[in-house]
């Protein structure tokens, strides 16, 4: 399948600060990407350049195989509404969208018109007199109504309600079943997108630590707990990623997933798998790339 | 060019901005002017700047548009030449708008003998005697120069920060001092004002579209690589 966005040693450096680090990525169409990391990883500063928002210190991005600055050709194809998206002066809800269906070409109105209605997006009123959910909704209702084949939505969430955040997912994930596009997510709420994503990128201090299918990250890695020395036993030469310990009891996550026999052996040495979140894998992958060999003792 | 067009019913969506403000100002501004005109007890004309109200306004809608509008262009996924080249058409055509304004203006000042008070807004002989084309003139560019002025300033800060916005005006500032400076040191300012008047506001008006094109310049090759 042919990619539709290539990164080459993509590096972003701001004065005092390496925002990406030598990224090298390539996404295919047809599926929904979680971009996760904590705040300030780099992961705005990513789908800006991707959508030729911000500029490349150094390396290459070609979406839909070309570059996209000043590229109306792949622009036309893609929609980056940012988290802290600007709106004309004065702009209300009504104004935004009816410029979202200027320059979208698969724009439906009447997929819009259903999002307004249930995000409950007051269209004559100011936007930059909108609550943070409100504002939120209204870039969430542009990414997803201008249907573009690459859309990008950055921490969607912010400030939207349960109800709201779940109107969200439902909606992506009906729309997205009907007209198969790429999605990427950037999010730090990891396991309520968990169910959503297929592929996952985590980035880390402007560093890709991971970018997987979501089913293969999750066998990547088995938590054990029991007995602490029995666990340390059992866990000696395998690559721990985390380790705590209450008393004499041990949990240690560690890479790698387990054979059956694998398994059967656990169990008769007393010990128990407990279930690995996404949430949980990523901010433990995250913390031994922030700081190696970091173990924490409770 | 459909998209260009699109760039120009993007900024015409909220119809506030280039045609009701303006006009709101401007017919402020003139209502204003007729009261003291009509309560300063003189018979002779009498002349007033409110005229110019709007204009500066033009300064705003340039900053703004660069500022607000701008950024979320990018999130229309416009490209850079193409908000560039839509917002100056924009730009041009209400400048165009309020020049017909100003026309209209000086019609009604004309057929009512100014108000009834002879008191005048837009009919001012100096701007008017190259005729109502050379007046329609003058106040398309002074609008179209004060919106390219405020664009290009703000494109420049984005660009390269207020220290660089701080220093191109300080330079032009020298610029203008010192060119004074020069014409009082040589004894020229006799010249200059025979200039001045020979040129009379239609040929200023043509200088100051020389500017604006420059201006214009200027802000492209910064705006390329401006960041929202």
């Amino acid at each position: 399948m042919t990619a539709v966005i290539e990164v080459q040693n993509l590096s972003k450096r701001y004065k005092d600060k390496k925002a990406l680090d030598d990224v090298s990525l390539s996404l295919e169409p047809g599926a929904i990407y979680g971009l996760l990391g904590r705040n300030g990883a780099g992961k705005t500063t990513l789908m800006s350049i991707l959508t030729a928002q911000n500029f490349e210190t150094s390396g290459t991005v070609r979406v839909f195989g070309e570059s996209p600055y000043e590229n109306a050709r792949v622009l036309s194809r893609i929609c980056f509404v940012r988290e802290s998206q600007k709106y004309p002066d004065d702009a209300t809800p009504r104004h935004a969208f009816a410029a979202a269906r200027l320059f979208f070409p698969h724009w439906d109105q009447v997929f819009a018109d259903r999002l307004i209605a249930e995000f409950q997006v007051p269209l004559k009123q100011r936007i930059k007199k909108l609550s943070r959910g409100q504002l939120s909704a209204v870039g969430v209702i542009i990414g997803l109504a201008s249907r573009a084949e690459i859309t990008f939505f950055d921490e969607p969430y912010l400030g939207l309600d349960a109800v709201a955040r779940q109107i969200f997912y439902d909606r992506l994930l009906e729309d997205y079943v009907e007209h198969p596009r790429t999605v990427i997510l950037s999010s730090h709420l990891i396991d309520e997108v968990s169910n959503l994503i297929e592929k996952v990128i985590v980035i880390d201090n402007g560093r890709i630590i991971l970018d997987e299918d979501t089913d293969a990250v999750r066998d990547r890695a088995v938590t054990v707990v029991g007995d602490a020395a029995t666990v340390d036993d059992w866990a000696a030469g395998r690559e721990v990623l985390h380790r705590e310990t209450l008393g004499r009891v041990a949990s240690v996550t560690v890479l790698g997933s387990l054979s059956a026999a694998e398994r059967t052996e656990l169990t008769a040495s007393g010990l128990d798998l407990a279930p690995v979140s996404l949430q949980q894998l990523v901010v433990r992958l995250t913390q031994r790339a922030d700081n190696p060999l970091k173990e924490e003792v409770h | 060019m459909r998209r260009i067009l699109n760039v120009i019913r993007l900024q015409m969506i909220n119809r506030q901005t280039f045609i009701w403000t303006p006009l709101i100002v401007l017919a402020g501004a003139t209502v204003l002017s007729i009261l003291v005109y009509a309560m300063i007890p003189v018979d002779t004309p009498k002349y007033g700047g409110a005229g110019q109200a709007p204009l500066w306004y033009f300064f705003a809608i340039g900053i703004g548009a660069m500022s607000y509008t701008f950024p979320f262009s990018q999130a229309m996924s416009i490209t850079r030449r193409e908000f560039f080249l839509g917002t100056m058409l924009t730009a041009v055509l209400a400048s165009a708008f309020m020049g017909v304004l100003f026309l209209i203006g000086g019609g009604i000042e004309l057929a009512t003998g100014g108000y009834g008070v002879n008191g005048y807004v837009f009919y001012l002989d100096w701007l008017w005697e190259a005729g109502p084309l050379g007046a329609f003139v003058v106040y398309f560019t002074l609008a179209l120069l004060l919106f390219v002025a405020g664009f290009t300033g703000t494109t420049i800060f984005k660009s390269w920060g207020l220290t660089v916005l701080t220093i191109v005006w300080v330079a032009l500032a020298l610029v203008i001092v010192g060119l004074g400076a020069l014409v009082t040191k040589l004894e020229l300012w006799g010249d200059v004002w025979t200039t001045v008047v020979s040129l009379g506001a239609l040929g200023l008006a043509l200088w100051g579209l020389v500017v604006v094109a420059a201006l214009m310049g200027v802000s492209f090759l910064a705006f390329r690589r401006t960041v929202p």
